[in-house]
Formats: structure tokens, C-alpha cells, sequence
């Protein structure tokens, strides 16, 4: 080892926003993620793709913390996530999450479903959170919708009020596990809309997703997953045109 | 509109005559087989031969006089005998107690603004002014305990008319109300030392289905929250509490209610200090909701095991904290999912509080058991009073349940 090796947080870029180094999980025995390490800037929009059961989804939940990794470093904007509950919670408040299967809260209405964690975490006025959440509502394209249950909602309207329910706290970072997996076609767009906007907008995105067309237009980076490491990144042009592992050639031949 | 439209519309035709009407229900629903049609003879048969017995029986034989004889014992037990009340009549307490409930009612009228709360409201009121005019001359029934009891009607449009004027309609002002009430309610039936009109009266006297409402509603208040509590507990991270719970809740329903009940007059007075208010109704209503609280535990633990993880991944993921995720999101949801079985229980708590009488108390059942036994001529009309309690148990529990299946149904707007 050489003397004064700098450690990570001096490693750290003013706009690096989430930084992983050599990332390991287990899942009992069965090692998930199997070193990670990649960085990602602010407002950067990637899209992580690869077969099924590769750690995706596993990999973007040890971002916010639902699941815990066992070795390896991960910063989220600037605070080390480790099993000390503040850092949890401050990192939760700055990193949205949108689900594959949307998980709305089915007893409260759409307006509640926005309102509850800005006026329980954040402690904005009740006002304030309504009218915060008409403004998402509205960019997101469904502002009748507000009185509600989300049962009384196509899938493509469920999932633009997930993403406008993350968006209510302001978060620095949005994650989206799958977004429109679970859609008929006639409602993918509308999603993928709604997150198009949200990436001009600025936002630093994590996207698991299929859908090249969205990546080869949004992304500024992909990242090829295979058995819980990342085979290849690189900008979607190199990846479409030229990629140079097989096995991401092998995947991009299957689903394109 | 071309022609062309409407050539290409499609037709729109009524359904079938047969399919219609009452003729096509009776044919969808009761004869649509043969042995639907066996079974429909069948059961039609054995009805009318019921409701003619039945009815001959209840109409043209029975001799209800039993039920009007032991009359005010029905409702309140001993409590207004000489022993218990000496030189005065106590019944305008029980009753004052009703007033109370039922200005409630009409105050969560007022706030529902209609639907089941209004029926509820309604039935208990008139119900209670009804029995005023009821024909016989009631034992303990004079004209001051009519009068009380038609007071229950200017007492619901009292409450109705305060919370549709005043800032107390609220739900959580009835519900800090409701407390007050019980507590009110308690301290109006036991009485004051040295207060003339408050006499106190001691709780072996307390009897009758006031005794059996008091418990249950004590059983079913407490048990809510202590169930909860534990349901919460079992699934704790904290391996100490989750055993503790696992035992409190095994032990409890393990063990019949009859027995922990012989097993109080025993362990309460070991368990509590000496200043405890030590008497037979605290000991029950502890039992029962004891008892309860771990059955309601297992309920709803199930409500809990049967939501989607994704619920409190996405809470947590929000970032709201493990205690306000299981308050706003686990919780309501679960419990929403097991009205059924919750609302089951409370009914057969409701029931089990006849089991007192083990301990000594004079509940609606025991204390017409003990009628009829100290009074053989009535040993005949045993029955008409037994038909009349079933009833009376029936009316209580079929309003619970009616209560129940509303509740469900206005809550599943969310569910679809
Ligand atoms: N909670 C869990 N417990 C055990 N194994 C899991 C759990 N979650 C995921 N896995 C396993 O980890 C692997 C990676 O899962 P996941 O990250 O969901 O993959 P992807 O999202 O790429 O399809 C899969 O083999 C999956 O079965
Ligand atoms: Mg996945």
C-alpha cells in the first residue's frame, strides 16, 4: 500500500452524486452482487439493463437502503450509507423510488398518497403539500385524478402518481425499478413521457428498463448487467453500435 | 347521420323475456336444475310448516308474562332492590346512562350525516323511548322511569343538534366524548359517598344486560389496542418482546375463559397492589379483555402478514419512519382486512360475558335462571324467557354484524 493513498470521501468530485466502490451482497449464501463499482454525476441519467436475475434490481435498492450491502462503500450524495438510522433516513428523504408494480397505498386517495410523506417527514404545512401535489399532478398530465383511490386508476395513471408521490419530496435522485414492466403497451408511453420530461428537467436518474428506444434517446450512460457485475457501461451510441462485451452483443441480439 | 352509420350500428336489444322479472330470477335461482328444484320444494315445505308451528306456538300458547314479571331485572339485575339501594329507586342511573349514550348516537348522526349511523341512532332512541309505553305494569316501572324513558328522544335530537351547531361534532370529539361518557357511566352506577342522590351501589349488585354491556364494551375498547399492541410485538425485531408476546398471547388462548375467570378471584389480588379497586367486575373485565386482546392479536397479525411488501418498502423508501409507516400504511390496511374475523369476535366476546355467573355475578342469563328457579310456578314458562333472551342476544349481535358489513363496504372503495 503507498503512503497517504487518499481515502474515498477524498476521491469523492464535488458532482459526484452517488459513488460505489467494490459494492458486494449476499443474499445467505447466494452472493448477489458480486463487486460493484461505478459513479454517478449529477443530473446524469443512466439506464441499467441485463438478463433477469442479474442483481439489478437489488443493486438500485442498496441505494436508498432497502436492501443492506455487505461489503464495499456506498456515498450518497456526500453521507456514507451505513447502519447508523440518520444517514438512512437523511438519504431516504433525498432518493425517490418508483416501483415495477407501482405499490400505491390502496386506503388513501391520490391527493393523500402525495401529501403524507412531505406533511410526516418534511412537516410542510397542509396547504403547501396540496398544492405542491396539484403542480405534480398537473406534470404529470393527471390533475382530475386527485380525489381517487388509485384502484380507480389505469396502471399508466398509477404510475405517473408514483412518480409525482417521489417527486413530493424533492429528491435529488430518482430511482425506477422496471417502471413499465407491468404496463400494456397503450400505457407505456405515457410513463415514459412523464420520466422524459423529468430527465430534461435535470434530474440524476437510475432507470432499470427494456426499453431501448427510451435508452438511445434519454441515457447518457447504460450499464449492461450479468450475474451481479457490471459487464459493460458506456453512452448508449457505443452500446447499440458497438459493444464490446459477447455477452452484452448475445443480450441486445435477444430482446432487440 | 349517413346512411352508412347506420347500417353498421350495432343492434341494441333487450334481454330476453325470460331472463327478466321475477319469473326469471325464480327460474335462474331456484329452478335451475332439479335438485335446485328438490331443494326449493324442500326448504319452502319445511318454512311454512315452521312459521305455522312456530308461530301457532309463539301467537296462541306461550305465556310471555314471564318476561314483563322479572322486567326491570332484565335490564339492570339487582341493582335496584332494597339491599343494594336502600330507600330510594336507583334506576334513573342506568337509565341516565342511556341518555348519555344515545345524545352520543345522535351526535355521530349528525357527523355521518346519514346511512348506518342514522339507522343506529334512530332504532337505539326509539327503541328506548318505545319501551315506555309498554302495556304491563313493570315492576320497578313507574311514571318517572317512563318519563326517563322518553327522554331518550329529546336526548338523541340534544346531541344531534350539538354537533350540527357547535364545534364538538367532530369525530374525535366523540370519540374523547365516548370516553368521558364510560367513565361517566361508571361513576353514576357505583354512586358517591355522602352525595344524597348518588348512594353508592356495590358491583355484585350491578347485574342483568347492563352487567353483559358493560363488559363487553370495557372487553372490546381495551382489547383493541392491547391486541394491536401485541400483534406488533410478535413480529417485533426484538427477540425479547416478540417471546413475551408469543407467550402472553399462547397462555391467553390457551386457556378457557371460564377457567381464567375462576383463576382471577385468585391471581388479580395477587397481581395488583392492595389500593387497587379489587372487585368481582374489575377482575372480569380484566379477564375478558385479557382473553380477548390475544385472540385479537392473532387477527391481526394475519391483516399484517397478508400486505404486500411493497407497501412499507415504498413508505420506508419515502422515507417515513418504521413507527409512522406501520401507523398510516401497515395498520389501517391490515386491520381494513380483517373486519370479518374482528368483528366475529367481538361478537362472541359480547356473548362470553355471560360467563360470570361463575364468578358470582348476576348477568341477563343468570339472573333469569335464578327467577325461575326461586320461583317455581314459573318453571313452566321457562322457555318463553329463554326464547326471549336468545333474542335479545340476537338483536345485539345481528346489529354488530349489520354494523360491520357497512363498515366494509364503505371502506372497500379504495380496494376494487
Ligand atoms: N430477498 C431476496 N432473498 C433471496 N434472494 C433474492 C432476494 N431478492 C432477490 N433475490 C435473488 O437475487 C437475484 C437477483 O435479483 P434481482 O436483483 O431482483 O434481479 P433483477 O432485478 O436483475 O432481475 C435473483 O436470483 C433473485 O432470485
Ligand atoms: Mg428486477
Amino acid at each position: 500500500m503507498v503512503a497517504n493513498e487518499p481515502t474515498i470521501e477524498q476521491t469523492i468530485e464535488t458532482d459526484d452524486i452517488i459513488v460505489c466502490r467494490d459494492v458486494h451482497k449476499w443474499f445467505g449464501d447466494f452472493h448477489v452482487l458480486r463487486g460493484i463499482t461505478t459513479t454517478i454525476k449529477k443530473g446524469e441519467v443512466v439506464v441499467v439493463f441485463g438478463p433477469s436475475g442479474s442483481g439489478k434490481s437489488t443493486f438500485i435498492r442498496t441505494i436508498n437502503r432497502l436492501e443492506e450491502h455487505q461489503r464495499g462503500d456506498i456515498f450518497v450524495d456526500g453521507i456514507a450509507l451505513t447502519n447508523d438510522t440518520r444517514n438512512i433516513d437523511a438519504i431516504r428523504r433525498d432518493v425517490g423510488m418508483v416501483f415495477q408494480s407501482f405499490n400505491l397505498f390502496p386506503h388513501l386517495k391520490v391527493m393523500t398518497n402525495i401529501t403524507l410523506a412531505p406533511m410526516k417527514v418534511r412537516k410542510l404545512p397542509a396547504k403547501q403539500a396540496v398544492a405542491q401535489a396539484m403542480e405534480l399532478l398537473e406534470r404529470v398530465g393527471i390533475p382530475e385524478q386527485a380525489d381517487k383511490y388509485p384502484a380507480e386508476l389505469s396502471g399508466g395513471q398509477q404510475q405517473r402518481v408514483a412518480i409525482a408521490r417521489a417527486l413530493a419530496m424533492q429528491p435529488k435522485i430518482m430511482l425506477f425499478d422496471e417502471p413499465t414492466s407491468a404496463l400494456d403497451p397503450e400505457m407505456i408511453k405515457e410513463v415514459l413521457d412523464a420520466m422524459r420530461e423529468l430527465a430534461t428537467s435535470g434530474m440524476t436518474m437510475i432507470v432499470v428498463t427494456h426499453e431501448m428506444g427510451f435508452a438511445k434517446e434519454v441515457a447518457d450512460r447504460m450499464m449492461m448487467f450479468d450475474d451481479g457485475v457490471i459487464v459493460e457501461e458506456g453512452s448508449p451510441e457505443q452500446i447499440f453500435e458497438a459493444p464490446r462485451s459477447d455477452r452484452t452483443k448475445l443480450f441486445l441480439s435477444q430482446i432487440l | 347521420m349517413s346512411a352508412n352509420s347506420v347500417l353498421s350500428a350495432p343492434l341494441i336489444l333487450p334481454p330476453p323475456r325470460t331472463e327478466t322479472g321475477m319469473v326469471g330470477w325464480m327460474r335462474a335461482n331456484l329452478f335451475s336444475s332439479w335438485h335446485n328444484s328438490a331443494m326449493t320444494v324442500v326448504a319452502t315445505i319445511s318454512l311454512v310448516l315452521a312459521l305455522w308451528f312456530g308461530l301457532g306456538w309463539i301467537l296462541l300458547e306461550a305465556n310471555w308474562a314471564v318476561v314483563p314479571t322479572l322486567g326491570g331485572r332484565i335490564i339492570i339485575g339487582q341493582y335496584n332492590i332494597e339491599a343494594a339501594c336502600p330507600g330510594q329507586n336507583c334506576f334513573w342511573r342506568p337509565q341516565a346512562a342511556l341518555l348519555l349514550i344515545t345524545a352520543l348516537l345522535g351526535m355521530a348522526w349528525a357527523v355521518a350525516g346519514g346511512g348506518v349511523t342514522k339507522r343506529i341512532a334512530l332504532v337505539v332512541g326509539g327503541a328506548a323511548a318505545a319501551f315506555a309505553f309498554l302495556p304491563y305494569g313493570l315492576d320497578q316501572m313507574g311514571l318517572d322511569v317512563r318519563l326517563l324513558l322518553l327522554a331518550n328522544l329529546p336526548a338523541l335530537a340534544a346531541g344531534w343538534a350539538l354537533a350540527r351547531y357547535t364545534r364538538l361534532g367532530s369525530a374525535s370529539w366523540i370519540a374523547i366524548l365516548s370516553v368521558i361518557a364510560f367513565i361517566l357511566t361508571l361513576v353514576l352506577l357505583r354512586g358517591i359517598p355522602g352525595v344524597p342522590l348518588l348512594h353508592p351501589v356495590a358491583v355484585i349488585y350491578w347485574g342483568g344486560l347492563m352487567l353483559n354491556l358493560l363488559l363487553a364494551v370495557a372487553g372490546i375498547a381495551l382489547s383493541f389496542p392491547v391486541g394491536i399492541v401485541l400483534a406488533l410485538g410478535r413480529r417485533s425485531r426484538l427477540q425479547v418482546v416478540k417471546l413475551l408476546c408469543i407467550v402472553f398471547i399462547e397462555t391467553f388462548r390457551g386457556v378457557p375463559l371460564i377457567t381464567l375467570l375462576f383463576m382471577s378471584q385468585v391471581l388479580v389480588p395477587l397481581a395488583f397492589p392492595e389500593n387497587f379497586p379489587q372487585n368481582s367486575l374489575v377482575r372480569a373485565a380484566i379477564v375478558i379483555t385479557l382473553f380477548s386482546s390475544a385472540y385479537m392479536a392473532e387477527n391481526i397479525r394475519g391483516g399484517l402478514q397478508s400486505l404486500h411488501p411493497g407497501q412499507v418498502e415504498a413508505a420506508r423508501a419515502l422515507g417515513l419512519p418504521g413507527w409512522q409507516t406501520t401507523l398510516f400504511i401497515s395498520l389501517p390496511q391490515a386491520i381494513r382486512n380483517v373486519i370479518p374475523p374482528i368483528v366475529g369476535q367481538f361478537i362472541s366476546l359480547f356473548k362470553d360475558t355471560s360467563l360470570v355467573y361463575i364468578i358470582g355475578m348476576l348477568d341477563v342469563v343468570e339472573i333469569s335462571r335464578a327467577f325461575i328457579q326461586g320461583n317455581p310456578e314459573y318453571l313452566a314458562n321457562a322457555k318463553e324467557l329463554f326464547i326471549f333472551l336468545a333474542l335479545v342476544f340476537w338483536v345485539f349481535t345481528y346489529g354488530m354484524s349489520y354494523v360491520s358489513r357497512r363498515v366494509e363496504q364503505h371502506l372497500g372503495v379504495g380496494e376494487r
